[in-house]
């Protein structure tokens, strides 16, 4: 399928070069003497990167061949990381180098949003926040509430956080994995 | 548009028209409902009961300058089909004069002045004095291409039209860095109702545009006055539109009657919603 400019929308996944985006920004434009352009910004869903692009009125853009999946993570091995479809049941290995940070959020069980790209995974959504058990830090200090000093973490994933210095070994947190910053303790 | 919005523009305009006045322009109500509505090819005009509504009131301004007026001005609505965003709207207001016996300098100078009579109105501040650079020279600093001698493929990377090559860099890569500027000598191919001359190098059209904080505000010519060049300028805008499947437009034959009658003339086209977002702070072409 192809999209004219009138239909560039933030959102739209569109395939250029042999390559997907995603459409992050957009903007009509018209110089006085020349032509009608839609300027965007572009996403590349494999690897982040954002360009810039003008299209001309009349001409066309193609429909990138992306999909989504609710997947739920299984396990780790050699092969890379195994999800499995939650309405097939299908599983589907992803390479690490895929999954970029969103690697070191993962814990058995979780879904996840696995995006495909000619069928094949190419990226993952990991949920905003997730609740992981810190398996090593410095011991905590009662009562030091204060913020802005923070000590490092390393949780049970293997990811490293900054968190406050009251935090300690063995407790549970919550972590914004889009800034991988510390949010609260949680009890369990 | 919000009670302030409209204040604003009111200021703006009663502003324009004391300027108008005090420098000997007359003012010159011209037909809204035209017969033919613009030269430009990519100008789509609003049809209206087998004529159309004016893209701009150039052709019946330059027929009162043939009849000996004078400097004119006029300010009013214009339409310009396929043209909505943020900062672009079907209906507009243009205001249009035209000095006799001005060239692009002088013209600057007045469109400067204009733009502080227009910020004093409103009791913001004045831009600071406009720079005047050429197109070329704009185009070499920010993209390192040298218009004069580059190809399509050099200016976009793409095999297409001269033009289009040089509107998507422009587009993309020119204009957001503009800031405040007047532009003139523009590619000859886009030289519109403007004269053509050689530079020494190239052959550039004798316009300016004025951009500020990166939005166009007007455009200017040095007037043609050869009818031949004139017709054959229509026929050419009409074969282009006829390669892209659109309509002819109708040749406006008294314009090319008319301007060989027309003095020497630097002719002016600012859009005056524009100017008032633009000296306001507004992120759109309406008031927030």
């Amino acid at each position: 399928m192809a999209y004219q400019t009138s239909d560039i929308r933030k959102g739209l996944k569109v395939e250029m070069d042999g390559h997907p985006y995603v459409v992050a920004d957009f903007q009509f434009v018209k110089p006085g003497k020349g032509q009608a352009f839609t300027r965007t910004r572009l996403k590349s869903l494999l690897t982040g990167q954002v360009i810039e692009r003008s299209f001309r009125s009349g001409e066309t853009l193609d429909e990138a061949d992306i999909a989504d999946a609710n997947m739920q993570y299984l396990y780790q091995d050699g092969d890379g990381y195994h999800f499995m479809n939650l309405e097939s049941y299908d599983q589907v290995a992803i390479q690490p180098s895929s999954l970029g940070d969103a690697a070191q959020w993962l814990v058995e069980q979780m879904h996840v949003q696995v995006l495909f790209y000619k069928s094949r995974p190419v990226n993952i959504d990991v949920p905003n926040f997730v609740e992981l058990e810190i398996t090593y830090c410095e011991p905590g200090v009662r009562g030091n509430t204060a913020t802005g000093t923070t000590k490092q973490a390393t949780l049970s994933t293997g990811a490293t956080v900054q968190v406050p210095l009251f935090i300690n070994q063995g407790e549970w947190i919550r972590i914004d994995t889009r800034t991988g910053q510390y949010v609260e303790r949680v009890k369990k | 548009m919000t009670p302030d919005g409209l204040r604003a523009r009111a200021l703006v305009l009663r502003a324009l028209r004391r300027w108008f006045d005090a420098n000997g322009y007359l003012e010159v109500p011209t037909p809204v409902l035209v017969p033919s509505p613009a030269l430009e090819e990519h100008l789509h005009p609003v049809r209206a009961d087998g004529g159309f509504l004016r893209t701009s009131p150039e052709f019946a301004l330059k027929k009162a300058l043939a009849s000996g007026l004078g400097r004119v001005v006029e300010i009013g609505p214009c339409f310009r089909d396929r043209e909505i965003g943020p900062w672009h709207a079907r209906e507009f207001t243009m205001c249009e004069w035209y000095r006799v016996g001005a060239g692009l300098a002088e013209g600057m100078d007045e469109v400067e002045e204009l733009i502080g009579v227009a910020a004093s109105a409103l009791g913001v501040a004045r831009p600071a004095p406009i720079p005047r650079r050429s197109v070329r020279e704009v185009f070499e600093a920010t993209c390192s291409v040298d218009l004069a001698r580059a190809a399509p493929d050099d200016i976009s990377g793409r095999d297409e039209p001269w033009d289009d090559a040089f509107f998507r860099r422009w587009v993309t890569d020119v204009e957001p860095k503009l800031g405040t500027t007047f532009l003139f000598d523009w590619p000859a191919s886009q030289a519109a109702l403007a004269r053509v001359r050689s530079d020494g190098v190239w052959p550039v059209a004798e316009r300016f545009e004025v951009y500020v904080n990166g939005i166009e505000l007007a455009n200017a010519f040095l007037e043609l006055t050869d009818p031949a060049e004139l017709r054959r300028r229509f026929a050419e805008s009409n074969a282009a539109r006829a390669a892209a499947g659109e309509e002819p437009h109708p040749v406006d034959l008294d314009l090319v009657a008319a301007v060989r009658r027309m003095p020497r003339t630097t002719g002016v086209a600012l859009g005056v919603d524009r100017l008032v977002a633009v000296l306001m702070g507004w992120s759109a072409i309406t008031a927030p």
